[in-house]
C-alpha cells in the first residue's frame, strides 16, 4: 500500500498519539486528550463578572484566577473561583461573589461559597492556596484591586477573614501570589505581585482606538510598583520584609510568579513576570549581614529579563520545572502577541538560554497572548509537557487586527523522545478548537484517576473544566507530602523516583501559572512501569530528613509524612 | 505615469548618455590627433557603436582595451561606467565614474549617472550627495531634482523633499510624480492639509496607486492602521511596481497584526528594490529571531549598504555575534553603538549581558544601571506618571 505524504503524516501522528499519549478507548477508538466537562455535567454554573464598562478600566481585563484545593480534607479536589467586586470605579447592581465548589466525588460539584464565608468583597484578581499555619488545612489568600483577603480555614467547611489580624492587607493592586518558605524556618511565607499604581489615574484617557471607542490602556502608561514579601511570624501574623531589599528596589508590574530553586542551593528563589517592564529573577542569597534577608535580582544577567533583542516584554504567566530531566529548574514565561513566549533552559550557572525556537513554542505562540500555563506531565509518561491558556487583553482587537483575536485557542505541547516540546493541540480534542478569553489556569486531579485535569478561568465567562483522558495506559503514583519540621505543604521538597529502569526527579515548586493555584499533590508519571522501585523524598530545610521507600504499588495516592519512611 | 522609479531610470540613462557621447566624440578626435596610430580611435568608435547597439559586453571589453593605452581619457572611464551599469555591474561602474569625475569634476552627466548607480545599489545617501552637487552646479536640472526628492523621501528627510520639490511643483503642477512625492512629504511632515490638496489633484485624474499611497500615508500618520492597510492594498493592486508601495503595505500589516502577509510584502518590495532598507531590516530581524543567521546576515548587509552605519542594523549584527558565541565581537560592536547612541536602551541591555558573559561583572553592573536609569526616564514621560 502506498500513502501520499499527508496520509502518511496523519497515520504517523495518530499512531504516535495512541502509543505515547494513551488516548485510546477500550473499543480502540481515539479519544480527545482532554474533554470539556460542561456546566450541566459538573454543576459549576458560576460565571465571572468582568465589570466591562464603556470606560474600559484596566482591572476589568485582567481577572480572574482559579484554584484546585481540598478545603475539607476529604481527599478530593474542590474548586475555588475568584470574582470581581465593588471598587472605586464599579458598583455592582447585583451581588457579585467568588465561588467555592465542593467536590461530590462523582464528577459533579456543589457550590458552598456562602456557607464557607469566602464570598469576597473587593475587586478580586487571583488566589494562592497554602497551609500557612501548618494545621493541615488549606488556607486561601485572594489578591485584588483593592483589599486582598486571607481566609483561614476553620476545619469545618468555613473560613474566617483574618487579613487584618495577620497584617496581610497588601495595598494597591495585587495579582499573583505564592506561598513558600524563603528562610527555611518551616513556615510558609507569602510573596505578592503588585501590578501598577492605579490610584488617581482612573480617569486617565488612553484615547479612542481605531473604532472610536475607549480601550484598555497599555500598562506601559502606568507607574510601576514594588512587589511585597511577607514573613510568617508563626503566630498567625506576618511582617512585610521586602523593605530595604532588592524586592522593594525592583519597580515592576508583576503579573505572574513562581517559587523555585534555580541554583540548587536549597533556598527557594522567585521568578516574576512583569508587564511592559523587564522580568525579575530574585535569587535567595540567605540571611544578610544587615539583619535583612539577602535577595539579588539577576534577571538581566541571567538572560530572562528582556527579549533577545533587549526589549522588555509583556510577561504574564510563568512556570518552572525540570523540563529536560537534568536536575535543574527551567523557566517559562508567556507574553503578548508578536513577542513570543520563552522556554528558558537552565545553564546550571544562574543563567538561562531561550530555547523556544528549538521547541517550536516561539512559532506556535507568535500570535497569542498567554496567561495561565503549566509545565506538567499530562500523560504520565514521565516527561514534562506544557499547557497554555491564551487570550488577548483588548476585547476590541478583532476590529483592527487581521490575525490577532480577543478569544484565542488553548495550546498543548507534548514532550517527545527527542526532549522537544511538540504542539499536539490539533489532536487534543474539540476544546482545543474553541476560543477563550482565558486568564487563570490550575491543574488538579478532580476525579482521582491519577491524570491531572485542567481548570481555566475565563474573563467575563464561565470557567472551563477539562477532564484528562490522555494518561490512560500509563501508570502513576500520587503523593500527598506532609512536612513535620519543614513546612506542612512540603514546598521545596525534592522527589526522586526510580521505575522501569529510569531515575527521575522533581522539585516541589509553588505558584506559577497566572492568578491561580494548583492541586498540591504530586503525581509521578511512570509510563508502563508497574512498580516504583525506589522513592526518595528530600524534605526542605529546616528538615534534614530524606525518606526512602521501596517497591511501591502504582495507580494510587499515598500520604508520605516527613521522617516516617512509611505510607 | 505608472511608476516613479522606472521613469527616472529611463530618462537619466537616455539623456545622460546622449550628452556623454557628444563629449566622448570630441575626446576621440583629440586623442586621434595625438595618437601615432588609428587603432585607439577606431576602438572607441567601435565601442560606442556597440554600446548604442546594446552589445554592452563588447563595449566594456573595447573601452577597457582602450583605457590600457590611454588611462588619462577620463570621458572613456565614464563611458565604461555607463556600459558596466547597463550590465548591472554597479560595483565596477562606481570607480569608473569616480575616476572620470576626479579628473573632470564638472562632468555633470557622469555625476548624474553615478548618482543613479548609487540609487540602484540602494546607497541612497550617496546618491543624494551626488545629486545635490549636480543641483548645486545646475539648479535647473529637473531630473536631478526629481531623483533628489525621491532620495530624500526614502531617507525620511521630509523638509528637504519639500525644499527641493516645492519649486518644481509650481513649474509642473500636473506632474503626478512630483505631486505624489511632495504630497507624501507634506503629510509625513504633518502638513496634512497641503498634502490633501495634492491627493485631491491626483484623485481628479482617476483612481491611481499614487493617490492610494498618499491616503494610506495620511491614515498611518493619524494611527488609522486598518484604513492605511486598505489604501495600501489598493495601491499594490493598481501598481505593484510603485516605489515603496509594498513596504508601506507591509508596515500597515504589521500594525494590524498580519505578520504572515507583511513578510510577503516586505519580500515583494525587495523584488522591486533589493536594497529597500526597511524590508531588509525587518526580514533580517525575523530571520535572526528564527535563528537563521546566514539569511539574516544577508539582509542586514544589504540594509547597511543603503544606510551605512545604521545603529539598528549594527545592533542586530551584534546580536547575531552574541548568538553565535562571539561575545567579544559583540562587545566591540555594542560598545561603539552605545558610545554613539547613549540613549539606545536595548544596546545597553545587550552590552550588560555581554559583560556578564565575559566575566566582567563591574562593567555589567554599570550598564545595567544605565538601563535602569533610561527605563525610569522613559517611564516618567508616560501619561500615568503625570496623572498622579
Amino acid at each position: 500500500m502506498k500513502f501520499n505524504r499527508r496520509e502518511w503524516l496523519w497515520l504517523a501522528s495518530s499512531f504516535g498519539a495512541a502509543q505515547s499519549l494513551g488516548g485510546q478507548s477500550a473499543s480502540g477508538q481515539l479519544q480527545p486528550l482532554f474533554v470539556e466537562v460542561p456546566p450541566s455535567a459538573s454543576g459549576i454554573a458560576w460565571v465571572h463578572e468582568n465589570a466591562m464598562s464603556p470606560s474600559r478600566y484596566l482591572p476589568e481585563a485582567l481577572g480572574p484566577g482559579c484554584a484546585f484545593l481540598d478545603f475539607d480534607n476529604d481527599g478530593w479536589m474542590d474548586i475555588f473561583l475568584v470574582n470581581s467586586g465593588p471598587s472605586d470605579f464599579w458598583k455592582p447592581s447585583s451581588p457579585v461573589r467568588n465561588a467555592l465548589y465542593k467536590n461530590n466525588r462523582d464528577g459533579t460539584f456543589t457550590e458552598v461559597t456562602e456557607k464557607a464565608g469566602i464570598t469576597g468583597g473587593s475587586f478580586g484578581m487571583g488566589v494562592a492556596v497554602g497551609d500557612y499555619d501548618n494545621d493541615g488545612w488549606s488556607d486561601i489568600f485572594v489578591t485584588a484591586y483593592g483589599k486582598s483577603i486571607l481566609y483561614k480555614n476553620n476545619h469545618d467547611g468555613t473560613f474566617t477573614d483574618v487579613t487584618e489580624k495577620a497584617a496581610l492587607a497588601a495595598p494597591g493592586w495585587t495579582t499573583s501570589a505564592v506561598w513558600f518558605d524563603y528562610d527555611n524556618d518551616g513556615r510558609l511565607d507569602l510573596f505578592v505581585c503588585s501590578f501598577v499604581d492605579y490610584s488617581g489615574v482612573r480617569k486617565l484617557e488612553c484615547g479612542n482606538n481605531q473604532i472610536g471607542r475607549n480601550y484598555y490602556c497599555v500598562p506601559r502608561v502606568f507607574k510601576p510598583t514594588a512587589s511585597l514579601l511577607y514573613h510568617n511570624n508563626g503566630d498567625g501574623t506576618f511582617t512585610e520584609v521586602s523593605k530595604g531589599t532588592a524586592i522593594a528596589k525592583a519597580l515592576g508590574k508583576g503579573l505572574g510568579v513562581v517559587a523555585t530553586d534555580i541554583n540548587n542551593d536549597g533556598r527557594m528563589d522567585l521568578f516574576v513576570a512583569n508587564d511592559t517592564v523587564q522580568n525579575f529573577l530574585f535569587v535567595n542569597r540567605g540571611p544578610g549581614s544587615n539583619g535583612r534577608w539577602n535577595w539579588e535580582e539577576i534577571a538581566l544577567q541571567a538572560n530572562v529579563g528582556f527579549s533577545e533583542s533587549g526589549r522588555p516584554r509583556s510577561g504574564m504567566g510563568v512556570d518552572a520545572a525540570d523540563l529536560n530531566g537534568n536536575g535543574w529548574q527551567d523557566l517559562f514565561v508567556a507574553n503578548v502577541d508578536h513577542e513570543m513566549f520563552s522556554v528558558y533552559e537552565n545553564n546550571k550557572d544562574e543563567t538561562f538560554r531561550d530555547a523556544a525556537q528549538g521547541h517550536g513554542v516561539a512559532r506556535a505562540t507568535r500570535l497569542l497572548s498567554g496567561w495561565g500555563l503549566k509545565y506538567f506531565d499530562y500523560d504520565n509518561d514521565g516527561a514534562v509537557d506544557l499547557f497554555l491558556a491564551n487570550g488577548h487583553p483588548d476585547d476590541m482587537i478583532d476590529n483592527y487586527s487581521m490575525q490577532v483575536k480577543y478569544k484565542e485557542p488553548l495550546l498543548l505541547f507534548h514532550q517527545g523522545e527527542d526532549r522537544k516540546l511538540h504542539d499536539v493541540s490539533e489532536s487534543a480534542g474539540p476544546a482545543f478548537e474553541r476560543y477563550f478569553a482565558a486568564r487563570g489556569l490550575a491543574v488538579g486531579d478532580f476525579d482521582n484517576d491519577g491524570a491531572l485535569d485542567v481548570l481555566i478561568a475565563v474573563n467575563g465567562g464561565a470557567p472551563v473544566l477539562l477532564k484528562n483522558n490522555a494518561a490512560k495506559g500509563n501508570n502513576w503514583l500520587g503523593l500527598r507530602l506532609e512536612g513535620a519540621t519543614c513546612n506542612r505543604d512540603a514546598i521545596g521538597a525534592r522527589i526522586l523516583w526510580k521505575a522501569g529502569g529510569k531515575l527521575r526527579q522533581r522539585l516541589k515548586n509553588s505558584g506559577g501559572s497566572y492568578l491561580s493555584s494548583h492541586d498540591p499533590r504530586e503525581i509521578l508519571g511512570l509510563g508502563r512501569a508497574t512498580v516504583v522501585d525506589e522513592l526518595e523524598i528530600h524534605w526542605p530545610a529546616p528538615s534534614k530528613s530524606a525518606d526512602k521507600l521501596t517497591n511501591l504499588p502504582v495507580n494510587r495516592y499515598i500520604r508520605v509524612i516527613e521522617g516516617r519512611a512509611t505510607f | 505615469m505608472a511608476s516613479a522609479i522606472p521613469f527616472f531610470s529611463c530618462i537619466l540613462n537616455r539623456d545622460a548618455l546622449a550628452g556623454m557621447w557628444k563629449f566622448t566624440l570630441v575626446l576621440i578626435l583629440s586623442i586621434g590627433a595625438i595618437a601615432q596610430a588609428q587603432t585607439p580611435q577606431e576602438l572607441v568608435q567601435d565601442a560606442i557603436q556597440k554600446q548604442q547597439a546594446g552589445d554592452l559586453e563588447g563595449a566594456v571589453a573595447e573601452y577597457k582595451q582602450f583605457l590600457k593605452l590611454h588611462p588619462e581619457a577620463t570621458a572613456i572611464h565614464s563611458n565604461l561606467g555607463a556600459a558596466l551599469a547597463g550590465l548591472g555591474r554597479f560595483e565596477e561602474a562606481v570607480p569608473e565614474y569616480k575616476t572620470a569625475l576626479r579628473e573632470s569634476p564638472a562632468l555633470a552627466a557622469a555625476r548624474l549617472n553615478l548618482a543613479l548607480v548609487y540609487y540602484k545599489m540602494g546607497r541612497i545617501a550617496d546618491a543624494a550627495r551626488e545629486l545635490a552637487r549636480v543641483r548645486a552646479e545646475d539648479s535647473e536640472n529637473e531630473q536631478a531634482a526629481l531623483l533628489l526628492g525621491d532620495c530624500y523621501l526614502r531617507m525620511r528627510r521630509e523638509k528637504d523633499v519639500i525644499r527641493v520639490l516645492e519649486p518644481e511643483e509650481r513649474k509642473h503642477p500636473d506632474d503626478p510624480a512630483i505631486a505624489y512625492m511632495l504630497g507624501t512629504a507634506w503629510i509625513r511632515d504633518n502638513q496634512v492639509e497641503k498634502g490633501q490638496v495634492l491627493v485631491d489633484r491626483i484623485l481628479r485624474n482617476g483612481d491611481s496607486a499614487e493617490a492610494h499611497l498618499m491616503l494610506g500615508s495620511a491614515k498611518m500618520n493619524v494611527a488609522d492602521f486598518a484604513g492605511a492597510r486598505d489604501e495600501f492594498a489598493k495601491a499594490v493592486a493598481l501598481n505593484p511596481n510603485l516605489a515603496e508601495v509594498h513596504v508601506l503595505y507591509a508596515k500597515a500589516l504589521v500594525l494590524t497584526g498580519d505578520s504572515d502577509q507583511s513578510s510577503k510584502e516586505f519580500k515583494a518590495e525587495l523584488a522591486v528594490d533589493p536594497f529597500n532598507f526597511d524590508s531588509n531590516l525587518q526580514l533580517g530581524a525575523t530571520a535572526r529571531q528564527e535563528q537563521n543567521y546566514e539569511q539574516a546576515n544577508r539582509y542586514f548587509t544589504r540594509a547597511l549598504k543603503t544606510r551605512p552605519g545604521d545603529p539598528g542594523v549594527r545592533y542586530q549584527l551584534a546580536l547575531i555575534a552574541l548568538d553565535e558565541g562571539k561575545p567579544d565581537e559583540a562587545r566591540q560592536m555594542l560598545e561603539t553603538l552605545v558610545r554613539e547612541s547613549p540613549q539606545f536602551t536595548e544596546a545597553h541591555v545587550s552590552l550588560s549581558l555581554v559583560y556578564y558573559r565575559l566575566k566582567r561583572p563591574a562593567d555589567g553592573k554599570r550598564e545595567r544601571e544605565i538601563v535602569q536609569k533610561l527605563t525610569a526616564e522613559a517611564q516618567a514621560k508616560q501619561p500615568g506618571a503625570k496623572a498622579q
